[in-house]
């Protein structure tokens, strides 16, 4: 059970200690190979890289499990805790509380040199808030920098055979440290689970690409007080157009300059180009409405109905020229009233 | 192809291109009847749809035979070249009023000769 609390402590918190393990183990030069071994087996047995974030509530979660269990230690957990404060204050960086403990609570549940894994995390830590402190800062931005901290690792099954082999000489980054042989002979056991690794933490480690950021458009917009261009504002830059116009290079851009002229039609062909009908389609087939001003019987009204029957037919006109169809018609018997009443 | 002669009293009907135009540029009528076919054009759109209503009223067996013939008098009364009829779809290069194929607009003579210069698109020599 305690082997078992173990893997999953060191799973939560594997990799953001990952080097603080091998800081330890680095420094544990005169220690048995046990140590090594079960860092090398957890780091091995390690399936999902966790965000930071995620890693900080779970680093809680475990917390709430390991104040029980220091609670039987006693007094060995209570002192590592002003040690960590006094770290804490020497550095000038708060910490949070709540991840000294964790930390002091993950350093006494390993078995080796608690004191030391203390001061290994918490410096992990502070580190990290550094990186998110800068991040939150924006520093300048260098692609190098970005790209030579990601590792995109994909693999399938045909080249994991190619890959183990070449695994022994690979350089991977993760937070800037080499990966060993040793590790990379229990990484290819498991080299199916890093399908597909980013190192999240090289993702927000470095400076910042600020392609994504959003363009601030708002003071451009106040800037703009100028009126509408001036004739001669268009023809300058009707000339400058015509100047500066390339022939196309290729037939691509010989379509889009004719898709441009009006020659050729825009793809996906839309049929209602240039057909702005807003109307919906009561307002085109019950026109009885505008019917009011004729007579309700005798044979003009008869022929207005038949006029109406076919305008509600008619998919071509809009339905203003249809009004204004009837309007004449209207008009027109109006005049002729007189003559009519003879 | 040139022109057969070139009217310069077109003020009215002058189409003036832009001036960086690579394509043909045609800036006259070809002749004086192909600019009274074109005015003839314009007016006819113009009163179309008077023309379309009052002989809606005409062609008619419901309405009174006195309103119709107040129609046919309306109508006769609106200027000649307001009819479609008075249209002649002439070529469009040479003016020539007979012979011209309606899709391409154009006289047997010119359609012949751009075809055999390969310079109208889908057009082949028949052969069967």
């Amino acid at each position: 059970s305690t082997s078992s609390l173990l893997s999953t402590d060191k799973d939560k918190s594997a990799a953001t200690k990952d080097s603080t393990h091998e800081g330890a183990s680095k420094r544990q030069e005169d220690g048995a190979e046990t140590p090594k071994q079960q860092l090398l087996d957890i780091i091995g047995n390690m399936k999902v890289e966790v965000s930071y974030r995620n890693k900080l509530q779970q680093l809680k979660a475990s917390e709430s499990q390991k104040q029980a269990m220091n609670k039987l230690e006693g007094p060995d957990s209570e002192g590592f805790v002003p040690q960590g404060t006094t770290e804490e204050t020497q550095r000038g960086k708060p910490l949070n509380p709540e991840l000294v403990k964790a930390a002091s609570a993950v350093a006494s549940s390993l078995p080796r040199n608690k004191k030391q894994t203390e001061s290994e995390l918490l410096a992990q830590l502070r580190r990290h808030e550094e990186t998110t402190d800068k991040q939150k800062k924006g520093g300048a931005i260098k692609i190098r920098n970005v790209i030579s901290e990601m590792t995109v690792k994909r693999q399938t099954p045909a080249q994991r055979g190619a890959r183990i082999s070449g695994r022994i000489s690979l350089q991977l980054d993760e937070d800037g440290q080499r990966i060993r042989p040793e590790r990379s002979s229990a990484q290819s056991v498991d080299s199916r689970r890093y399908y597909c690794c980013v190192h999240f933490q090289s993702l927000k480690v470095g400076k910042r690409l600020n392609i994504f950021t959003k363009a601030s458009t708002e003071p451009e917009h106040a800037l703009k007080t100028v009126s509408s261009p001036t004739i001669w504002d268009l023809e300058f830059a009707k000339e400058v157009a015509a100047v500066t116009a390339q022939p196309p290079r290729n037939g691509f851009e010989e379509m889009i300059q004719w898709t441009k002229e009006g020659i050729l039609w825009e793809f996906p062909i839309d049929n209602e180009v240039g057909m702005e009908d807003d109307a919906e389609f009561h307002e085109h087939i019950f026109l009885e409405k505008h019917l009011e001003g004729f007579p309700k019987e005798g044979p003009i009204r008869h022929f207005m109905e038949l006029v109406i029957c076919g305008l509600s037919k008619n998919p071509y006109l809009s339905v203003q020229q249809k009004v204004e169809h009837i309007e004449w018609f209207q008009k027109y018997f109006e005049e002729k009233k007189e003559l009519l009443q003879e | 192809l040139c022109a057969t002669g070139r009217y310069h009293r077109f003020h009215l009907f002058n189409q003036v291109l832009p001036s960086p135009c690579p394509r043909q540029v045609r800036s006259y009528y070809v002749d004086w009847r192909m600019l009274r076919d074109v005015k003839r054009r314009k007016m006819a759109y113009e009163h179309a749809d008077e023309r379309l209503r009052i002989n809606a009223i005409r062609k008619n067996s419901i309405l009174p035979r006195e309103l119709q013939e107040v129609a046919d008098k309306e109508i006769a009364a609106l200027p000649r070249d307001s009819c479609p009829v008075r249209i002649r779809n002439r070529c469009v290069l040479t003016s020539r009023p007979r012979g011209v194929k309606r899709r391409w607009r154009l006289s047997r003579i010119v359609f012949r000769h751009f075809a055999d210069h390969a310079q109208m698109s889908g057009v082949q020599r028949a052969m069967w």
